[in-house]
């Protein structure tokens, strides 16, 4: 499946509005201004996923994951590289000297973090979708991509997709990449396409 | 548990086994180790658990059926509620400690650790039924022993780095040094073998006995002018290491400054004269007295001038001022010579440093004179800077002194030591030591000769000695009139002589006049060499007109004894 431009476009826009609501709850909590840069939207087969993600991924990956269900149902990931993770988490906290690892308080800081932004995320589709949707716990895993890749398609036979968002946290003069990924049963993405072409079509254009 | 199972069991809330869930919640409820908060989706208080009980202090009787947000309005205040709100929108908030320190002010269990806030990390989660928010869940728990674990290690490693950071500064700072070091001693060496190599050179010319008398001549003067210009080096090293260990002291007194400027300006005249360079000098009558030492200041200014006649090519040009600024005496030397470029002006006055540091550097010396005018300066009270407006452009030196206003009546100005010091000496208008009996006591051969050929050529009679015990033996024997005696000599020294001397009875020599020589120049030397019983203190190397004076003032009186 491959998104037109305009799809993308419109995905983009609506993502961007997630992404702006995010960067303005980490500015408050922060005290320093959070930035996301526009996101970059892909759709890709899910064994195509590690090809898409492993060089800008290449060691180990720390992710939140949160699973999500109802009449649209996945897994919604943040998923940074080991060291962007630590930086992330470092800038975040006004972080004394950068420390080089993740301990508990940072781990929970990029929980709270990715939980904001797959909440806005997920919280703009499930409105455009007008279905409800549950969410579980967020939780951190650190692990290789291929460990976290198994456990996503671990037990699902149906078909799925990823929609990979890139992006990059903008702090205090520094850049942390990232990515948004959102995995879907091929219905669900379906479903979520033509909520956007109609929404697309509603902003008359 | 299967969705089925879960809508039989809402169907039925008398079932056995709805009863045994609600059972087993209670008691988790009761032993969680964590605070738990159930509301109805108004965020009225539905259940409060034992751990909320026991650290809020208020019992689950008090606050069931109240409004959570009523009960603690400050998560209004601290724009919390929303959690609640997105929570009963059907979304899960995670608070960490980092970001939000707590939820609820409590209490920490134990204060001592700086925390007197328990730290907290929080969710917040929908309940939901059917698709419907029915309430909401919140999970506190006390993180504050973690935060303090989580501090403690973050300070370490900080620590650690601290100290890493600040061993590699200290090696760098030690290698700076030690690089400086090896490149001193390497300009050490080379500037004492300079002339060293005339001075053997011409020494072994003289004992082949070839020469002519003119080359012979020549041959002298070389190797007394070499042997001063090592004196030089030797002397401001002494100084360096005087200077650095604290040690130097001013013998300070009313001095009148033009008599040192001139007799500084006298001594390197010759040197000034051979480059043809104008020596100018203004010195304004009323600029001094001021008060210091005259021999340390005549230091000062020769260093000045040796410097500048250095650094000037020939035909050039140096030019002495002495002014009052106020309440303030000024020194200046300009020169036209090769200037100072920007980027060495703030080192001009570092140890060890010439702005050409290369093996091949075309001006001698150790690069200690500046440095040496600066301390001695400052120990005056005083100030020197420099300036220039370049390389090729020439410098100015500026010694600014504080003037002591009041001229002492008392005492008069002390006169600059004797001008021209490489002058030879000659034996002319000497006073005669005819008839005296001179014991000399000294270890080393070449001084005991150097002295006994002088004080024959006055016409005195010299016994020589090389050591303590020899020395008590000949004053036995020979009954001499004057004691000259080296301090540090290997077994005893001549602290020990003079002590055993001045023990004896007068007829057996114990008021004999006596003068020590010696290579320890300082102050306090000075005053252990006179407390002990010499009259005089000598400093090596001896200047034979300066030996012959002593003696023949010795002569003059014999040692008192205090008591």
């Amino acid at each position: 499946m491959k998104l037109t431009e305009r799809q993308s476009d419109a995905l983009s826009e609506l993502i961007n509005i997630a992404f702006a609501r995010t960067g303005a709850a980490l500015s408050e909590l922060t005290g320093h201004r959070v930035v996301l840069n526009p996101p970059d939207v892909a759709v890709y087969r899910a064994e195509e996923l590690r090809g898409a993600l492993a060089k800008f991924v290449p060691g180990d990956v720390a992710s939140i994951h949160q699973v999500f269900a109802g009449s649209v149902a996945g897994d919604a990931l943040l998923l940074l590289n080991y060291e962007g993770a630590v930086q992330l988490a470092d800038l975040l906290t006004d972080g004394h000297q950068p420390s080089g690892y993740l301990d508990e308080s940072a781990r929970e800081v990029l929980t709270e973090v990715g939980n904001i932004l797959l909440n806005a995320c997920l919280g703009m589709f499930g409105n455009l979708l007008n279905v409800h949707v549950t969410f579980s716990v967020p939780r951190l895993h650190l692990e290789t991509l291929d460990e976290l890749l198994a456990s996503l398609t671990n037990g699902k036979t149906e078909m799925h997709y990823a929609l990979v968002i890139y992006t990059a946290f903008q702090i205090r003069d520094s850049s942390v990449k990232g990515f948004l990924v959102i995995v879907l049963s091929v219905a669900s993405l379906d479903r979520l396409i033509q909520e956007v072409d109609a929404w697309e079509a509603q902003q008359g254009r | 548990m299967t969705r089925a199972v879960s809508k039989k069991r809402m169907r039925d809330p008398g079932s056995k086994e709805t009863l045994l869930n609600a059972a087993v919640l209670h008691w988790m409820h009761d032993l969680a180790a964590q605070g738990i908060v159930t509301t109805d989706s108004e965020l009225n208080v539905v259940e409060w658990n034992h751990w909320m009980e026991e650290h809020t202090g208020k019992s689950s009787a008090d606050v069931i059926g109240n409004n959570l947000l009523d009960l603690f309005p400050e998560l209004r205040e601290r724009r919390l509620d929303r959690h609640y709100k997105w929570a009963l929108e059907g979304k899960v908030s995670v608070l960490s400690q980092a970001l939000h320190r707590y939820l609820i002010a409590l209490p920490a269990v134990t204060g001592e650790h700086g925390q007197d806030q328990m730290q907290q990390a929080v969710r917040i989660l929908p309940l939901s039924h059917e698709g419907v928010v029915i309430g909401t869940l919140t999970i506190i728990d006390d993180v504050t022993e973690r935060v303090r674990r989580e501090a403690e290690l973050q300070n370490q490693i900080e620590e650690r780095s601290r100290l890493l950071s600040s061993e590699k500064l200290a090696r760098n700072e030690a290698e700076r040094a030690n690089r400086l070091k090896d490149e001193f001693l390497a300009t050490v060496s080379h500037e004492l073998r300079n002339p060293l190599n005339a001075i053997l050179g011409w020494a072994h010319m003289l004992r082949l006995g070839k020469l002519s008398p003119a080359n012979a001549e020549r041959a002298v003067e070389t190797i007394y002018r070499n042997a001063n210009s090592q004196a030089q080096l030797v002397s401001d090293l002494l100084d360096v290491s005087r200077i650095i260990s604290g040690k130097l002291r001013l013998d300070v007194r009313t001095v009148d400054l033009i008599s040192i400027i001139n007799a500084a300006i006298d001594s390197i005249r010759p040197a000034a004269d051979a480059k043809s360079i104008r020596l100018q000098a203004m010195l304004e009558p009323d600029a001094g007295p001021i008060s210091g030492d005259a021999d340390r200041l005549q230091q000062i200014v020769w260093n000045l001038l040796t410097n500048a006649v250095k650094f000037t090519p020939k035909d050039g040009r140096i030019h002495v001022k002495l002014q009052r600024v106020d309440s303030h005496v000024e020194i200046e030397v300009s020169d036209s010579g090769v200037g100072i470029s920007k980027e060495f002006l703030p080192h001009v006055f570092d140890r060890f440093r010439q702005a050409d540091a290369s093996t091949t550097r075309i001006h001698g010396g150790l690069g200690l004179g500046l440095s040496i005018v600066h301390q001695l300066v400052d120990l005056h009270g005083g100030t020197v800077s420099v300036h220039s407006e370049g390389e090729g452009k020439g410098a100015t030196f500026t010694i600014v002194l504080p003037f002591i206003g009041v001229v002492s009546h008392h005492r008069e100005a002390e006169p600059a030591p004797p001008a021209n010091p490489e002058e030879i000496t000659t034996f002319e208008g000497l006073p005669s030591l005819q008839g005296l009996k001179v014991l000399v006591v000294d270890d080393e051969a070449d001084t005991r000769e150097l002295i006994g050929e002088v004080l024959k050529e006055v016409g005195s009679e010299v016994i020589t000695c090389r050591s303590v015990e020899e020395a008590l033996i000949a004053l036995e024997q020979h009954k001499p009139d004057i004691l000259i005696s080296d301090l540090g000599m290997p077994d005893e020294d001549g602290y020990s002589l003079i002590s055993k001397i001045r023990a004896l009875p007068s007829e057996q020599g114990g008021h004999i006049p006596a003068a020590a020589l010696t290579a320890y120049a300082r102050a306090e030397d000075r005053m252990r060499v006179l407390r002990s019983g010499f009259q005089f203190h000598l400093p090596k190397p001896v200047d034979s007109a300066e030996l012959v004076t002593v003696i023949a003032s010795l002569a003059g009186r014999a040692y008192k004894s205090k008591a």
